[in-house]
């Protein structure tokens, strides 16, 4: 007998004493646990518990040109930043943007999986052309999207020239350019999010519907009754990986609006980026890192908590 | 009033049939039992009456009603399935009320009533708010029954309902199932590939065999009547023995030098197939030079015992159930007889026997 | 999840041989890259046609002798390139010689990460007089060269010239007035029936600060610092007022376009530009090359606007400068000096300006038979290089010497954004005003300036 499989197989007095005893490990039991939890603790340790304590260190300073820390301030980058109208209108826009890209893309990737798991001949065709987008790489898409968005030259532009209509100012509007930069990540994610949720709606077994044919339920019907729980596992799954895919959207927005005009689409990620590597200001960008980390943190906690709960069956 | 199935017949692309002119008549209120091998067609069968799958040829009517374009939902049946169909995210209360409320014509009250009603019925009245996977199989598939109770249909469908059941099991469910289409007083249609179930619930049993119909009938029919060879052998535990035999003379017939048996009807013709119910062997322990036979190996079943034989003279292999007192074993030499209740089936395997004959003896 | 840890293992084994394959690839490369020469990493931030034109330049250094190689590596935008080459500083990746922009000279020159290339000029005895003294002056500090001008521009305006033949447009004066742009911009957009567009300034900072140098006033006290580090900033004053107020005039006349802010701005207003859906724009002398090139047009160039009733004081120079990092051996920091010589030879400056349109610096360029031939050919090409030369020098046309000068460009931009989106002008650059001194106090007191 192993010594170490104690969870399945001990004798029922084994267990008893155990308990009585509390739980200890044995030498032997912590060589091992050291030699398994080593490598992650080792690799967590580096690259990620010592790059966070070490931004939580520089947010609590002034960092002067060079990016050394110079000045201990304590707390005042954080009040500054929560008391700046410049960063609360980008937490803002965060929000509307992942609520909005999350939203999107879940109701349109459900639709167009839906529709695409209709056995209808040609389908295949459909279902190649709705997920196209998956090997579409963030550059190109960006590039595309800016040829669409063009004020002179664009399709856009040259349609609404075409219906003598007046044309819109997409990128440089600050309300046009925050529809624009969701539209462009919707478009991004949808050939993902439709692959996944056809693959779970092709995975709901086709007794089902057969049952609730016979039953006498509508297709509206199937489809909220049966079709949205079978799959609200991989609902919960799609709509994290999309918020967090959001939130730390940084391609499209680099490349299509650069946060702009006027901050309309200046993202905290991005503002993170532009605070810290254009104009070097590490302390400050530390301080907005932290804050993401503990809005994300939060959302996770949110989710889980009441999400996986309803979809747990 | 009857579900009445006329010339019906099922084919995907031109070549590929899979049902072929099905007549048949369903009375209103039997237990209705489609058997077959797998691939024969009866699930398809059960599906056409359904609903789920389109007629290619031929008519279908329930009470009167022409239903081939008719939708399921309009066929006023319901169905078991043999995973069962539940929704794992629903309540076993809210399973058998899926298609109450699906349906939208049902008063909460009723729907209330009717579902309990059913949940009672089926003995799950204490188990009603756990979800599908607490449960066991049986269990399972009576949630798959109370459904079809709690609809108002008068036609049940079954689809193979007991085979992911243990043997056990099976044999309780059986009973239920046969006990609730009696109390209900439902017409019921059920596929299934085992002959047991066939034989101990129906009213009247259809054998389907390669996309065709071979003998619809009462279960005492099919036994003791089989259409032909197939179904003189897809019945009974084990197998009808199924012998090459020859002439002699009008009461005569032999299947080889060595084994001979008299019948008392007039045998039509000289080379035939002839069937003997292992039961209805003779075996007796004797010395090597009367012996016909060689004992293969030997089965003990409690009440009795299955002898698994060879024939001396041309290799046949024979079954034969023996009391359980009886001393048989591996090698012992053995002399093979037969009754008079034999059946004869011609080279293209339809059953000439002479049905009198069969039933005086 | 537990069908996820099939996939680890192998992903495991993918990741340790692309890692293998990688290292084992730059070892190898290494390796065989070494013959003897000493090896000079060149930091440059000239994209598309220009880095055509750079890398002629270190072809022909590379060529014209055997001790060095310079390795040219593209480092992203003038605004990337700033931090990296921070960071990396006394690390193995960092640079021998690099190009920093403009802006961040004052950031340069408090780094103490640079050896002037004084000390160069010095021990060559190497004479710099024939180089533009406008130039060298804004990479001063204290009557040491801290850095060499490299590549140089000035802002001008570039009209559609063709269009306003066809149209029977008047063009606008060499220096012209705000007023004057805004005649032809209306003109033209009328008489096309508003199928082109007059005119658009790009959402810049710099186009900002080049309208308050060209109305000789000053964003940063201390003389835009050249005086001493500035400690107030004050965006909003009546000479900003007037150059968004033009912007606004045309906006709501129809006649401008917003191709908003940002490189893809640039490469959009180009387009337009090229394509006949925008008559007049403003941008550096370095887009000559890109706007000769494949333009079926008569390109018009003349000077960046004055407002209505001052005399024209002069734009900034633009641009960037060549360093020399101080965090590498004297041999290397030797050779990063020769190529800078290398750069600054007439006939290389003159090939620059002629391919990319950047201004040539070294005053016998003028004399080469390329230019000659340029001018003959295109006699517009003249015209940044007489701007330059009509301006005389003061604090205001000489750069802001100021840090945090990137992120006051955003803010200017942000201000330039709200304006052409409608909102009001003092506000926006009230706005600007707080966050640019907010960041410049703060900055100053981590610095330990005051």
């Amino acid at each position: 007998m192993l010594k170490t499989s104690t969870t399945d197989v001990v004798p029922e007095k084994n267990v008893q004493a155990k308990q009585r005893h509390g739980f200890r490990l044995t030498a032997k039991d912590k060589y091992f646990a050291s030699i398994f939890l080593g490598p992650s603790i080792l690799i967590l340790g580096l690259f990620v518990f010592y790059p966070m304590f070490k931004t939580l260190y520089i947010s609590m300073f002034l960092t002067n040109t060079l990016g050394k820390t110079t000045v201990y301030v304590g707390f005042q980058n954080y009040a500054k930043l929560i008391t700046s109208p410049d960063f609360i209108s980008s937490m803002w826009v965060t929000f509307i943007y992942v609520l909005a890209v999350t939203v999107l893309t879940i109701a349109l990737g459900l639709l167009l999986a839906n529709l695409s798991s209709q056995k209808l001949p040609g389908i295949s065709i459909f279902r190649t052309l709705y997920s196209v987008t998956m090997g579409v790489s963030v550059a190109v898409a960006a590039i595309f999207w800016l040829f669409i968005f063009n004020p002179s030259t664009g399709f856009f532009a040259l349609l609404s020239n075409w219906l003598n209509l007046p044309v819109v100012n997409w990128l440089t509007s600050p309300t046009n350019a925050m529809w624009a930069v969701i539209i462009t990540t919707v478009w991004m994610h949808l050939g993902f999010t439709f692959l996944i949720l056809l693959g779970a709606i092709e995975s709901v077994p086709s007794t089902l519907y057969e049952a609730a044919d016979v039953e006498g339920a509508s297709p509206r019907y199937q489809f909220f009754h049966i079709t949205i729980p079978m799959i609200s596992p991989t609902l919960f799954f799609v709509s994290t990986i999309t918020i967090i895919d959001a939130f730390k959207s940084f391609g499209l927005i680099d490349l299509i609006t650069k946060g702009g005009p006027t901050n309309a689409t200046n993202m905290l990620v991005y503002r993170i980026y532009k605070d810290a590597f254009y104009s070097g200001n590490y302390a400050k960008s530390s301080a907005e890192a932290i804050i993401l980390t503990v809005i994300i943190a939060f959302f996770t906690l949110l989710q889980f908590k009441f999400l996986e709960k309803k979809v747990n069956y | 009033m009857s579900t009445i199935l006329t010339n019906v017949s099922k084919s995907y692309d031109s070549d590929k049939t899979v049902l072929n002119d099905v007549t048949a008549e369903i009375q209103t209120g039997e237990f209705f039992v489609i058997v077959g091998p797998s691939g024969c067609g009866k699930s398809t069968l059960l599906r056409m009456i359904a609903g789920l799958t389109s007629i290619s040829e031929g008519e279908i009517h329930i009470d009167g009603q022409l239903v081939n374009d008719l939708p399921p939902k309009d066929r006023n049946l319901t169905m078991v399935f043999q995973s069962y169909a539940l929704f794992p995210f629903l309540s076993v209360w809210d399973n058998v009320a899926f298609g109450l409320k699906a349906r939208k014509s049902t008063s909460q009250s009723e729907i209330e009533e009717r579902v309990n009603e059913a949940l009672k019925m089926v003995n799950l009245e204490e188990l009603k708010d756990r979800k599908p996977r607490e449960l066991s199989g049986g269990q399972r598939q009576r949630v798959a029954l109370a459904r079809a109770v709690a609809s108002d249909a008068k036609i049940c469908l079954m689809d193979e309902p007991l085979s992911n059941l243990d043997a056990q099991l099976r044999i309780k469910m059986r009973q239920e199932i046969y006990a609730l289409q009696r109390k209900l007083g439902l017409t019921l249609i059920y596929v299934t590939h085992d002959q047991v179930e066939a034989m101990t619930m129906a009213d009247h049993i259809m054998v389907l065999h390669d996309s065709q119909v071979q003998q619809i009938g009462t279960p005492t029919e099919i036994y003791k009547h089989p259409a032909n060879e197939f179904v003189a052998s897809f019945f009974g535990v084990p197998p009808i023995n199924l012998l090459p035999a020859t002439k002699i003379n009008d009461q005569t017939i032999k299947v080889n030098d060595d084994f001979e048996m008299s019948i008392n009807q007039q045998v039509p013709e000289s080379e035939f197939q002839v069937g003997i119910r292992p039961n209805e062997l003779m075996l007796e322990k004797v010395d090597e030079l009367t012996a016909n036979a060689t004992v293969k190996s030997v089965e003990f079943l409690g009440d009795e015992k299955i002898v698994y034989a060879k024939m001396a003279h041309n290799d046949l292999e024979i079954a034969a159930i023996v009391a359980s007192d009886a001393e048989f074993k591996a090698y012992d030499t053995i002399l093979v007889s037969a009754t008079e209740k034999v059946l004869l089936f011609n080279h293209e395997g339809v059953n000439i026997t002479q049905m009198e004959a069969v039933v005086n003896a | 999840m537990s069908k996820y840890k099939k996939l680890v293992i192998p992903l495991i084994a993918v990741l340790g041989i692309l890692l293998v394959a990688v290292f084992g690839h730059s070892l190898s490369v290494k390796s065989a890259d070494n013959h003897n020469r000493i090896p000079i990493v060149f930091w440059h931030e000239m994209g598309g046609p220009s880095e055509d034109a750079l890398e002629k330049v270190v072809d022909g250094f590379n060529k014209s002798q055997t001790k060095y190689k310079v390795i040219p590596k593209y480092q992203g935008t003038y605004d990337e390139a700033i931090q990296k080459i921070l960071q990396t500083h006394n690390t193995s990746t960092s640079p021998a010689v690099f190009q920093a922009f403009d802006i961040s000279t004052a950031q340069m020159l408090h780094s103490g990460y640079t050896t002037p290339v004084q000390n160069f000029i010095d021990e060559d005895n190497y004479d710099v007089s024939k180089i533009s003294s406008v130039a060298r002056a804004f990479y001063a500090n204290k009557g040491k060269q801290q850095a060499m001008p490299f590549n140089t521009s000035q802002p001008v305006l570039y009209y559609n010239a063709s269009l306003l033949k066809k149209y029977n447009i008047t063009p606008p004066p060499v220096s012209p007035s705000y007023s004057d742009i805004t005649r032809v911009a209306k003109e033209l957009y009328e008489k096309s029936h508003h199928k082109v567009k007059g005119m658009t300034v790009q959402v810049y900072g710099w186009f900002l600060e080049q309208a308050l140098a060209n109305a000789n006033a000053q964003l940063a006290n201390n003389n835009d610092g050249h005086t001493g580090n500035p400690t107030k900033v004050s965006i909003n004053n009546p000479d900003t007022v007037e150059f968004l107020e033009w912007i606004r005039e045309n906006i709501k006349s129809g006649d401008f376009i917003d191709y908003g802010s940002g490189a893809s701005a640039g490469a959009n207003q180009t387009a337009g530009f090229l394509s006949d859906k925008v008559g007049i724009f403003i941008q550096s002398s370095a887009s000559i090359g890109q706007l000769t090139k494949n333009n079926k047009n008569e390109l018009g160039i003349t000077y960046f606007p004055h407002p209505d009733n001052k005399k024209a004081n002069g734009v900034a120079i633009g641009g960037a400068a060549l360093w020399i990092s101080n965090d590498k051996p004297k041999d290397v920091q030797r050779g990063a000096f020769e190529f800078i010589k290398y750069t600054l030879k007439p006939e290389v400056q003159a090939q620059w300006q002629k391919s990319t349109g950047y201004l040539a610096l070294n005053k016998d360029s003028q004399k080469t038979s390329i230019l000659k031939d340029l001018y003959a050919k295109n006699p517009e090409s003249k015209v940044p290089g007489q701007q330059l030369a009509t301006a005389k020098a003061n604090y205001s046309n000489s750069g802001i010497l100021m840090e945090g000068m990137q992120l006051t460009r955003q803010l200017e931009e942000i201000a330039m954004e709200t304006v052409y989106n409608g909102g009001n002008i003092k506000k926006a650059l009230d706005t600007a005003d707080k966050n640019i001194n907010d960041n410049l106090t703060q900055l100053n007191r981590a610095n330990g300036y005051n």
